[in-house]
């Protein structure tokens, strides 16, 4: 099975022969933050041409088609109009926590990154609690939002803040509930266990009913963790004017933008690993020669293969649904997500207890 | 609510979703083949618009460079912004009488609403819609135009 | 001096900067938002001693829960943006003679008993975090956890209580 583990190791143990320990340990930090921030770079470049792509297409449009060949160089010329924009910063507002808001908000996304296996032997840090790791980090995010809503002394931006803390804070427990079925079937919190149990075939097929309805819940609740359409109360441009986003201008704006779509990308990171196995071939049980096939595919591939089709997914959602009401979104996350992912989990211990999944 | 309802509710609440989900995946699937916006700078060329759009004023002019306005002002009476400004002179008749005639036509592109009153107000049909929209200019006195051509006159006939 | 002492003190000059700015800041949400760094503070010295679980936990509970619901209530009350005014001098001496106190009885036991090291291995898997909490036996938390949960749920059906309309 290809590996990126010897790449890895190679480089970590020419590190450490030829310098003082504590050098290479800084050496290799500035490395990962050094890819991190290339990763964050290539996301956000390739998501925001995707969603626009994915919308017009949806809609029977063409999409962006100037700028390069169909359009493609699109994003790279926004990102150039965003880098020389003015980053202003109102009069009136806490100038401090303005400028300290989406600083924090993409802190917390590269954080998030730290868990997550992008090919077999490739992760920052396999710490042995990734899934919980990874709900932890990710509510901190929302402190960055309420600091954007109340610094800018703005009355929608509050009302945008105060609606995305309501709604991630209620749909952080079925997302972690959704997570946790495959935890409660897996044993483990780490990453890598996750990834292993699932050699003989995807918790998705193997988990029967419970993971399938798990994974329906997960990939409702990522996209209302996300403040994405049809779940966008806090930004709904037709009536808050952007939400907590409204005084922003420039990189500071781009900062925003950027994590929104980071984030979107590690949810269904998170989602895939779970659900699909993350950099696992597509194995069933004991077909061998099947299961050789699918090897020959690099690992990275499967892995970047599944998170876009999630992501495809989650956007499908917005270019479909119109806006949920708040009223409407709280019934569907106290009155229908949360019972249903509390009986599954009773359901998926009984099942992990007998031992009938596969 | 009873637990029937509840599980309906669920299963029709999915159905609906998935039916919305169908209809722009199948858009997605097929959007090569159809596109429902005009590519419009690169179609000039072949670009059709209806026939009922309105684009701006004109005074309709035949090939012997005549048109029918009488000069009546009743257009510049019913434009409710003051578009249209028509400036009168009075002819000579055969007969040795005065006859009131359209001496300049002007026409605001810049105030005018496309509203069509003027085209309705007009009792000889002299001046109709034109479905042109290319309008932008540097200057925006440009937009102030003469709508009778230089040399035309009155349709005989016309009164 | 190695790497990890060096972060060690980073931490506690990052939470004690914090705690000091959260006393002394003017407004009331900029006072919720440096008490929320000394508690990712806190979080991060867990990080630091390798207990990770207890970090993630401290993060989602504190962080995620009691932070947020602090500025949401922030939030909520009129003039939240206004600066506070300065307190009375009596006030302040006695905040001060308090704070005083209690660093000397800080101080005063760290001195007395010092910090002892044990060569155990420090075992913090999470399974047996969930074993002792559902463990009936001696060195099981059953007891304390189905308790708590009890507390909790009376608060639960308290606030369900007060928020309820009067029926007619």
């Amino acid at each position: 099975m290809f590996s990126l583990e010897n790449i890895t190791q190679i480089v970590h143990t020419w590190l450490y022969e030829n310098m003082h320990p504590t050098l290479a340990l800084m050496v290799e930090f500035a490395f990962i933050g050094v890819l991190v921030i290339a990763l964050f770079a290539f996301l956000g470049l390739v998501l925001v041409m995707m969603e626009r792509k994915v919308s017009s297409w949806m809609q029977l449009r063409l999409g962006p088609n100037r700028i390069g060949p169909w359009g493609w160089f699109q994003t790279v010329a926004d990102t150039v109009k965003l880098i020389v924009k003015e980053g202003m910063t109102p009069n009136n507002v806490d100038k401090l926590l303005f400028n300290m808001a989406p600083i924090l908000v993409i802190i917390v996304s590269m954080v998030i990154m730290a868990p997550i296996m992008f090919a077999k032997g490739f992760q920052i840090w396999d710490i042995n609690i990734g899934v919980l790791f990874v709900s932890a980090v990710s509510s901190l995010s929302i402190i960055g939002i309420l600091m954007a809503g109340w610094a800018s002394n703005n009355k929608y931006s509050l009302l945008g803040a105060m609606r995305s803390g309501a709604q991630i804070v209620s749909y952080e427990l079925s997302a972690g509930l959704s997570m946790l079925t495959i935890v409660v079937l897996t044993g483990s919190l780490k990453m890598s266990d996750i990834i292993q149990a699932q050699e003989t075939g995807w918790w998705l097929f193997k988990g029967h009913i419970p993971a399938i309805i798990a994974f329906v819940i997960f990939i409702i609740a990522a996209t209302a963790e996300t403040n994405r359409a049809p779940f966008d109360l806090a930004e709904a441009e037709s009536e808050l004017t952007a939400g907590f986003h409204t005084e922003y201008s420039g990189m500071k704006f781009a900062l925003f933008f950027l994590a929104e779509y980071v984030n979107i990308f590690v949810v269904c990171a998170i989602g895939a690993t779970l659900f699909l196995g993350g950099w696992m071939p597509f194995h069933v049980g004991n077909w061998e020669q099947f299961n050789n096939i699918m090897d020959y595919i690099p690992t990275p591939i499967w892995f970047f293969g599944k998170t876009f089709f999630l992501i495809f997914v989650i956007m499908w959602f917005r270019w479909t649904f119109p806006r949920l009401r708040i009223d409407q979104l709280l019934n569907l996350e106290w009155k229908y997500l949360l019972p249903i992912s509390i009986f599954n989990i009773l359901l998926v211990t009984v099942i992990a207890l007998a031992g009938w999944h596969f | 609510m009873n637990l029937k309802q509840y599980f309906a509710d669920i299963f029709n609440g999915v159905k609906s979703l998935a039916t919305g989900m169908k209809v722009t995946g199948g858009y997605f699937l097929r959007h090569h083949k159809e596109k429902i916006t005009e590519q419009y700078p690169d179609n000039r060329d072949t670009l059709v618009l209806a026939e009922r759009f309105r684009g701006e004023v004109v005074m309709l002019h035949d090939e012997n460079n005549e048109h029918a306005c009488t000069g009546c002002t009743a257009c510049e009476l019913a434009c409710p912004n003051g578009t249209i400004k028509v400036i009168t002179k009075f002819d000579m008749t055969p007969e040795g009488k005065k006859k009131k005639a359209v001496d300049t036509f002007i026409y605001h592109l810049e105030l005018c609403t496309m509203c069509n009153l003027c085209v309705e107000a007009c009792p000889t049909g002299a001046i109709s819609m034109a479905n042109t929209f290319e309008h932008s200019v540097f200057d925006r006195s440009t937009l102030t135009k003469q709508l009778n051509k230089p040399g035309s006159k009155i349709r005989a006939g016309v009164e | 001096m190695d790497i990890s002492t060096i972060i060690f003190y980073l931490i506690a000059a990052f939470i004690l900067g914090m705690a000091l700015l959260a006393v002394t800041a003017k407004q009331i949400f900029r006072s919720a938002i440096w008490l929320l760094f000394t508690l990712i503070g806190i979080a991060s010295l867990y990080f630091w001693m390798e207990v990770e679980f207890i970090a993630a936990v401290q993060i989602v509970v504190y962080v995620g829960g009691i932070v947020v619901l602090i500025i949401f209530s922030i939030f909520l009350t009129q003039q939240s943006a206004a600066d506070m005014p300065s307190p009375k001098l009596g006030r302040k001496i006695a905040a001060a003679v308090a704070s005083l106190l209690g660093l000397a009885l800080c101080g005063l036991l760290v001195y007395e008993y010092g910090f002892s090291k044990t060569e155990a291995t420090f075992d913090n898997e999470v399974s047996r975090i969930g074993t002792a909490m559902l463990n009936t036996g001696s060195d099981g938390y059953a007891l304390p956890f189905e308790a708590v949960s009890i507390l909790l749920l009376a608060a639960m059906v308290g606030a369900i209580v007060i928020a309820m309309k009067e029926s007619e």
